[in-house]
Parts: C-alpha cells; sequence; structure tokens
C-alpha cells in the first residue's frame, strides 16, 4: 500500500491553456525577432517553472488520519470525519481531500497552519450494505497557479458498515405460535412500568440511568421497564416468504427499526446467528450489524 | 462511465462561482493592460472594456450574466460590425487587438466558472503580448509588467478561495507572487540569455506606429521641421565610448544629404548611392570620434553619426555625401557604433558631382539672382562669397522664429525680401539655393543638433526637436565645408539643444507662449529634472540591455562565452538542466525550511530503545516508558540501574514542566555510552 511517501505530479486542463498562451508569445517573439516579447515568454515560463516545486511542497510533510466513519443505511450517505495533519512548519493552503471511485466530492480546505491538523467530513453515497473499505484517499492540490496537481496517495485498512436499506411492511410481525420453551412471559426491556435495575452495558441508552443511584455514588445502573403485554417481537429471516436474501434483509432492517421505534423487545434470527430480545442502542446495532454482514448471493 | 464522469466534472466546474477577490485582482490587471493598447484600438473599445468591468462587479453578487447564446452572438455580431466600421478592414494588428479587448470584454460579462476565470487569465496574458507587439517603451512595459504579476495574483487568490477570516486575505497573494517572481527572476534571465533565438521565418508585419512620428523625411520642405520643434519624442541616444562627455563643441549629427533644389524645397536621392568607406582614408585615431548610438524605431532606412562617419557599422552603408543609411529599415531598437571625424574632407569634387551640387530650378525669380549675384560680385573668393551672404542674414533683420508662417516652395524672394522669418530649414535651404546661385556647390544636409547629456546614463539624449538642417558648400581647399546659417540668425541655437535654447529665450522674455512657457518653467525646477534624469537613463537601460538583446547581439554573447559552437540543441538541453538544477535547489531550500524539526529527546530515547531491543528487550508500541524500564531492568538485573536512570532523565526532560534539570549534552553521552550484555 502506498504510504503517501511520494507526491505525483499531474498537468491540469488550464496547463494546455498556458501551452497555448506561450506558443503564442513564441512565435510572436521569433517572427518580430522582439527581445520585449521574449522576455514576457521568458518570464512566464520562469514563474510556471518555479511554481512547480511550490505546488511540490505543498503536500510536503500532510498526512492523513481518517476517524472511524458511522454506519449508515444504504441508499443514505456515509460521513468520514478525516483529519489533515500538517506536520511542517508553513502554513499549507489550498489541499483538497478526494475519495475516488465512489463519486464522492471533493472537500477543499483552505488552508493548515503550521502544526495544526484540519478535520473534514467526507461525505459519499453508501450503495451497498456490507463492510467496506475505506481505500485509498488523495490528497491533492494545485495551489498556487493551478497549472500543476500534485497528487498524494494514503491507503488505509479501515472499513465502515452499511446496514440493508429498510424497505417493506413497516407493520411488525404478529406473534405466532411460539416455541415451548420461551414461554409468556414479562420480558425485561423498555416497557412503561418499572421493574427494576441491573447493571449498565456501555453504549446503552443513557435514557434510562439511575442517575439518583449514581448519586448517592453507587455504581452506574439501567432502569428496567416491563415490556408492553404484546411482549416481544422474533424476527427471523428464514420465516420470511421473500424468495431474495437482499429483501429478506430489508423487511428485518424495517422491523428492527420499528421495534426500536415503538420500543418493544425484538430478537433476531439468521440462518448463521442469534441475537436475543432486546431493546435499546446497542442491541439495535448489534442486530443491524448482523443484517449488514450476512452473507449475499454476491459475497458481500 | 466516462459520460457520467464528464457530466460530474462539468458539475464541478459549474458548482465553482467567481469569488469577488481573484476578479478585483483580475479587473486590475486588465486595467494595467489598457494603457499599452490606447493608441491602438477604436476609441470606443476602451469604454466597452471599462463599463464591462464595472458591470461585472454589479452582476456579480446579483447572481445575473451573460448566459442567452443569441445575445452573445448578437453582441459579437454587432461589435465585430462596429470594429469594422471604424477601420474599414477586419485585416491587420489593430482591428485585431480591438476585436481581442471586445472579446474579452464580452468574456468579462459571461464568465462564471473557474475555467472561464482561468481562459480570462489567458486572454489577459495574451492582452500583455500584444501591448509588447505595439509599443516598447519602458512606461508602457513596466504597466505590462504590473498586470503580469496581478495576474499571478489573481490566479494565486483563486486557488485559495480564502474565507472572509482568515488571515493575510488580501496581502498573501501579493507575498506568494513576489516570491515567486523573485525566484523566477533568475530562471526568465537565464532563459533571456541563454535560450536560443529560433527564427520561425514567418513574419507578420505590424503597422509601425513609430514610422509616422518622425519628423524625418527625405524632403525638407517649408514647415516640416517646425511641427517637430514641440515632439519630446526620442530619436536616438548616443554615447562615448572613449570619452565621458563627447567632443567639444556643437554636435551635427549628420542624417542625410539632399542634393536636389526646388528653391526653399529640397530633397534627398530617392534612393542612396552607396560609397565606398575607403577612398577618404581614414584620419588619425585621435581625431576620430567613437560613438555608440542607440537609435529608435522610425521605420525608414536613415541612421545616424557625428559629423562625418567613415567607419560603418554592420547592415549599414555610406550614402555620397557621406551619411549613413541602412540596409534594412529600421523597425525595432538598433543600437551601432559609427566612427566620425570632425575634420573637413579633402577629397575632389568629380565634374558629376560638381554638375549636381550646382542643380538649380528654372523658377527663381530675377531678385533673388541679382542678390546672389551681389554676393558673388565683390570677389570671386568662395570664401568672401559665403561671408557676406552669411553677413546679409546677420544684418538684414532676419528672425528665428517657431511660427514663421506658411512658405511655398517657390517663395524664396517673400522669405528674402519680406518676411524674413523663418525655422532652420527656411535659413538652410535659401541660403544653400543663393550659393548655387553664386556658383558654389552646395548642398543641404539633415540631421540633429544636439542632444541633453545625461550624466547618471553617461549619454546623450537627442529628441525629434533637436531635428536641424545645415549647408555644406565646396570650399576647394578644405572640400566640403559645413555653413550653418541659422547660427548666425539665433546664434545660442548651435551651442544648445532646442528646448534649453527656447527656455533661455522665454527666461530672457523674448518668447512666452502660454503651455510651453509652463512645461519650460517646470523643466527647469531641479527635482523635476533629476526625476526626468534618472527615468531616461533607466528608459535607456531598458533600450539597451532589453531590447537592443537581439538574436544578433545573443549571438556576440554565445560566442564569447563559448557557447555556440555545440549549436542550438545541445546549448538548449545546458540552459534546461541549470534551471533544473534551479528549481531542486529551491525546492530542497523550501523543503529543508518547512521540514518538521525532529524531536532530538524522542530520538534519542528511540536509539536506546533499539540498543535494548537488539539485546533482546523489545518494547510495546503502547508501553510506557516507566513500564518498559521496569521490564528491561528485570531482564538485566546488572544494567537496572542504569535504564531506569535513562528512563527518568528522558521522563524528565520530555515531559516534566519548565528547563529541565539535566542538560541534552549528558543525555546524549549517557545514551551513547550505554551498552548492555546479558
Amino acid at each position: 500500500m502506498k504510504t503517501g511517501k511520494f507526491p505525483l505530479l499531474y498537468p491540469t486542463a488550464s496547463l494546455a491553456g498556458l501551452l497555448f498562451v506561450l506558443g503564442a508569445m513564441w512565435y510572436a517573439a521569433s517572427s518580430q525577432n522582439s527581445p520585449a516579447v521574449y522576455l514576457l515568454l521568458f518570464g512566464l515560463t520562469a514563474v510556471f517553472l518555479v511554481s512547480i516545486p511550490h505546488t511540490l511542497l505543498n503536500l510536503a510533510d500532510v498526512t492523513i488520519a481518517p476517524e472511524s466513519a458511522k454506519p449508515a443505511f444504504a441508499g443514505q450517505e456515509v460521513s468520514l470525519p478525516v483529519e489533515i495533519m500538517n506536520c511542517s512548519r508553513a502554513t499549507r493552503r489550498g489541499i483538497q481531500l478526494v475519495v475516488p471511485g465512489r463519486g464522492g466530492q471533493r472537500k477543499h480546505v483552505d488552508y493548515i497552519p503550521a502544526g495544526k491538523a484540519a478535520r473534514v467530513t467526507l461525505r459519499f453515497p453508501a450503495k451497498q450494505r456490507g463492510e467496506h473499505r475505506i481505500g485509498t484517499l488523495r490528497l491533492t492540490s494545485i495551489y498556487p497557479l493551478g497549472f500543476v496537481r500534485v497528487l498524494k496517495k494514503f491507503g488505509s485498512s479501515q472499513t465502515y458498515l452499511v446496514y440493508p436499506k429498510p424497505s417493506g411492511d413497516p407493520r411488525l410481525p404478529v406473534q405466532r405460535a411460539r416455541s415451548p420453551h420461551n414461554r409468556p412471559q414479562t420480558e425485561l426491556g423498555e416497557g412503561d412500568d418499572f421493574a427494576g435495575v441491573r447493571a449498565y452495558v456501555p453504549g446503552e441508552s443513557q435514557r434510562h440511568i439511575d442517575w439518583r443511584a449514581v448519586a448517592r455514588g453507587q455504581p452506574l445502573m439501567t432502569k428496567q421497564f416491563a415490556a408492553e403485554a404484546e411482549g416481544s417481537v422474533h424476527l427471523d429471516f428464514s420465516a420470511l416468504r421473500f424468495h431474495g436474501a437482499e429483501e429478506r434483509l430489508s423487511q428485518l432492517a424495517l422491523w428492527v427499526i420499528e421495534a426500536e421505534r415503538v420500543r418493544r423487545p425484538y430478537s433476531l434470527r439468521l440462518p448463521n446467528t442469534e441475537i436475543a430480545p432486546a431493546v435499546g442502542e446497542a442491541h439495535f446495532h448489534r442486530c443491524l450489524r448482523a443484517l449488514s454482514l450476512f452473507p449475499g448471493e454476491d459475497g458481500a | 462511465m466516462s459520460n457520467s464522469r464528464n457530466s460530474r466534472r462539468i458539475e464541478q466546474w459549474r458548482d465553482t462561482t467567481i469569488p469577488r477577490r481573484p476578479l478585483l485582482w483580475l479587473a486590475a490587471a486588465l486595467l494595467f493592460t489598457l494603457p499599452a493598447l490606447l493608441g491602438t484600438v477604436a476609441s470606443w473599445v476602451p469604454f466597452l472594456f471599462l463599463f464591462a468591468l464595472v458591470l461585472k462587479f454589479w452582476m456579480e453578487p446579483r447572481g445575473y450574466r451573460l448566459r442567452s447564446t443569441s445575445l452573445k452572438l448578437i453582441l459579437t455580431a454587432l461589435t465585430l460590425g462596429a470594429i469594422f466600421l471604424s477601420y474599414d478592414t477586419l485585416k491587420g494588428i489593430e482591428p485585431a487587438v480591438s476585436l481581442l479587448v471586445v472579446l474579452v470584454s464580452l468574456k468579462i460579462l459571461e464568465a462564471h466558472t473557474a475555467r472561464e476565470f482561468q481562459v480570462m487569465v489567458m486572454m489577459a496574458w495574451v492582452l500583455c503580448l500584444c501591448g509588447f507587439l505595439l509599443s516598447q517603451d519602458l512606461a508602457i512595459a513596466f504597466c505590462l509588467f504590473v498586470a503580469f504579476a496581478l495576474l499571478i495574483a489573481a490566479l494565486v487568490q483563486f486557488h485559495r478561495p480564502a474565507t472572509a477570516g482568515s488571515p493575510g486575505a488580501f496581502w498573501l497573494p501579493l507575498a506568494t507572487t513576489l516570491k515567486l517572481v523573485a525566484q523566477a527572476a533568475p530562471v526568465a534571465v537565464l532563459l533571456f540569455l541563454l535560450f536560443p533565438r529560433i527564427n520561425t521565418g514567418f513574419q507578420f508585419r505590424i503597422g509601425d506606429p513609430h514610422a509616422a512620428r518622425t519628423g524625418f523625411s527625405d524632403r525638407l520642405s517649408p514647415g516640416g521641421i517646425v511641427a517637430l520643434a514641440n515632439s519630446t519624442d526620442i530619436a536616438f541616444r548616443a554615447e562615448f565610448p572613449d570619452r565621458r562627455t563627447g567632443p567639444v563643441g556643437p554636435m551635427y549629427w549628420r542624417g542625410l544629404v539632399m542634393w536636389h533644389c526646388e528653391g526653399m524645397e529640397w530633397r534627398a536621392p530617392y534612393a542612396p548611392a552607396p560609397i565606398s568607406d575607403s577612398s577618404n582614408g581614414y584620419p588619425a585615431s585621435d581625431k576620430a570620434v567613437r560613438q555608440r548610438i542607440t537609435i529608435a524605431p522610425h521605420g525608414a532606412r536613415w541612421m545616424f553619426a557625428l559629423d562625418r562617419p567613415f567607419g560603418i557599422p554592420s547592415g549599414a552603408r555610406l550614402a555620397r555625401g557621406n551619411y549613413l543609411y541602412s540596409v534594412q529599415p529600421i523597425r525595432k531598437t538598433r543600437r551601432y557604433e559609427a566612427l566620425s571625424s570632425t575634420d573637413p574632407t579633402r577629397e575632389e569634387l568629380g565634374a558629376h558631382e560638381r554638375r549636381e551640387a550646382l542643380q538649380l530650378p528654372a523658377s527663381i525669380s530675377p531678385a533673388v539672382r541679382e542678390l546672389a549675384a551681389s554676393f558673388a560680385g565683390h570677389d570671386s573668393e568662395p570664401r568672401a562669397t559665403v561671408n557676406s551672404a552669411l553677413q546679409f542674414f546677420r544684418t538684414q533683420g532676419f528672425r528665428y522664429s517657431l511660427s514663421p508662417g506658411e512658405y511655398n516652395k517657390n517663395d524664396l524672394e517673400e522669405f528674402l525680401f519680406r518676411r524674413r522669418t523663418g525655422f532652420c530649414e527656411h535659413y538652410a535651404a535659401s541660403f544653400a539655393t543663393l550659393m548655387r546661385l553664386a556658383g558654389i556647390p552646395a548642398r543641404v544636409v539633415l540631421g540633429y543638433l544636439g542632444g541633453e547629456y545625461n550624466d547618471l546614463g553617461g549619454f546623450f539624449l537627442v529628441r525629434q526637436s533637436d531635428t536641424h538642417a545645415w549647408c555644406e558648400v565646396w570650399i576647394p581647399e578644405n572640400g566640403w565645408t559645413r555653413i550653418d546659417p541659422t547660427a548666425v540668425v539665433a546664434p545660442g541655437r548651435a551651442s544648445l539643444d532646442l528646448s534649453s535654447f527656447l527656455a533661455s529665450r522665454v527666461a530672457s522674455g523674448e518668447m512666452a507662449t502660454g503651455r510651453s512657457a509652463f512645461l519650460t518653467r517646470l523643466a527647469r525646477l531641479a527635482l523635476v529634472n533629476q526625476i526626468r534624469f534618472v527615468w531616461e537613463a533607466l528608459n535607456y537601460q531598458w533600450d539597451t540591455r532589453v531590447l537592443g538583446f537581439d538574436a544578433d547581439v545573443q549571438d556576440v554573447l554565445l560566442t564569447s562565452l563559448g557557447l555556440t559552437n555545440s549549436g542550438p540543441f545541445p546549448l538548449v538541453m545546458q540552459v534546461l538542466i541549470v534551471i533544473a538544477a534551479l528549481l531542486i535547489i529551491y525546492a530542497g531550500w523550501m523543503q529543508l525550511r518547512t521540514r518538521p524539526r525532529a524531536d532530538r529527546v524522542q530520538a534519542l530515547y528511540e536509539r536506546f530503545c533499539q540498543k535494548l531491543a537488539r539485546i533482546g528487550v523489545q518494547r510495546d508500541p503502547c508501553e510506557g516508558p516507566s513500564d518498559f524500564a521496569k521490564r528491561a531492568a528485570q531482564s538485566f538485573p546488572n544494567a537496572s540501574e542504569y535504564v531506569r536512570h535513562i528512563t527518568e532523565t528522558y521522563i524528565a526532560l520530555r515531559y516534566a514542566p519548565g528547563p529541565a534539570a539535566i542538560s541534552l549534552d549528558k543525555f546524549v553521552k549517557k545514551i551513547n555510552a550505554f551498552t548492555a550484555h546479558r
């Protein structure tokens, strides 16, 4: 993987314009044998030549560090915060950050003072569910004159998750015959009635932390409420009547969202995984992650 | 795929509008190109240009621009028609430049994307080019170089769309531009001096604006030179390399010799007849005056030299009458060296020449013939005849005037007997005619008289207003002898240049005419004069060092450097290699200056860790120095004290607030001294 050590240099479109102007000047100078026009020609050539090292060095000692991207649903946008660090002792200007090949736009950074960093958020459409590599990020710059473009590639092994696109019937499935061991009982989750406390799990919503207990100096506890009478929802991949796996996953994703919204405990069952019923942010992401990583036909 | 890529690229161009600041820089640059074009473009074009600029600044914040294609086409057609009406043609440089300016104006109204901004910058550079083709005056060149720099500033500003609050939003592009220009200067000079000037062979003519300005012509008619008396255009500059201040006595710069007399009007031969130089014989070298002359382009073939030139510069010929002329018309600034002798010639006058020098028109009136006969009547000695003619001019109330009224070519009688008011051309023409009538071979010489000495540049500046006409008569024992009848009428004129002469007369109350009186009074202020001298010296350097450095001079330079024998291609390669080296030096220097300063303490500690790693204790990337030190001490009990000490020093140097208790040098010594073995 390229480490961004060696910047590459490319001509830009405006270089063609410059060459045309230089050609015109050269023609005029040589046909008139005019020293003044030669001076103009060589002056412009010299400024162009001198701008090349300026452009080239504009990315010297500039590195990037992508942060972790929040998961997004397919069809939405992934936003990837990236830190551009200027380790040099000079201000770097006119830097662009580009993610190639994903239709993502360029992010322009006006200037980064010496020894400082700039934070930009790259946004690009999340097309397909699954885990994706960030791949190669590029820093480019055409500052100061715009006749050449310097490019530095930064390979990254970091990944981001794209959840399946939620679609299908928004109504949660009706409880059907339950398995014998799964007898009707009051599920602990996020119902309306207070049912006790349990230890807080990092990642859970902070809304249900028993702050009074915290104030008394006790450890973080999460209040638990009795779920609604309907009980938990069982979301089963194999019970769905769709043909395509992607459609099933989309439907399951929608149900996960719905169940989370109405705060009904839900369990998820996929051919290779099973997640016990619960509710809450951590559980929500766990389910969606499982859906996202489900091996599809295309091996995503 | 390529289609979507294209559309994306277009999208990308579209969403960038031109910010206000780069546009300001560009507008300033365009304004600076304007002076160079003023004389050439049609009179309405600059107004259109300025209008477009103002309109753009009104339109840009409101999001207006010229969108409709049909409107653009109509406007283009309209302006094209207007240019055609102004010039009656679309061919030639003037309509072309007008068209370019008009197109730039329309482009200003239309432009709104990044690409179009680039196009406008390119067009502005082409305008600079046109400016240099049209005029190479230093003031104009200065404006154009300012425009050149402003264009660079516009580009710098454009590629760094400054947000409102960012520091140095205004000065930074200027500073960057200055840095770029300063670094580019050596490269440009190198290219200018050494890059081969390959002549493409395609020529295109540019209507020479200088040709109409010079007062010189091969015809001396009454009122011809007077018209130039107020022209401050430069004719040429002369240096005397052997002596600092030039020859003693008045400087008569010979331009051309007129043989054909028509009374008050004289004419030079249509084609100068070349003569060989050797027949004259070189005068003793101490009598010869070497001059280095930088001549301003005038579109004709005459060249100037003091008194009687005999050393012929390359590309020039010596014509009958001992004056220089160029083989090619002088269309650009040219520099040459001439040798002159101030002694009268001692050549023989051939029969053919004598006949020519006595030719007279038939229309001379009897009164004039009688006057001429009266000069010759007293004595047959030519010298006496000349003197009595001069005496006539001196005593008969002749006046020297800038406004002598109009004369016809047959008005000799009117001038000699009635008005008796004239300028140098009237005196020269009438005197020479009278001499011929008296039987003395005579001719009229047209050239310049005097020149202003520039102390800074060490040269004489000769202006068009110094144009002068005088006579030469054949006196057997002397040869051709210069007689200046004007000097008799206005004795001060010969020793001064015209403007000083006139100024002295204004001072003495002899003449005072509104504007010129004000100007001459201004010219006498010391400070103004000082500034003028500096400016003229600069001008001279520009003309000789830059404008004079053409392909021929470059050849001389290359030969003297010993670079010509290898041919143009190796030379190009050598120049390119030197430039590449220069660029690498720049890059290295800039890199060195901005490279992050390595943390010395950290580097030393890492070396210490490496030493430990070599003997088997590897530090984990996430292991703190103290933890690592404990682990290392366990592995080497014998060196444990040392390891702990180094680690403590490291922590103190790197993390402790305030000045460290131990110096860095001691730390270095300790790290170097550390050798661990199991």
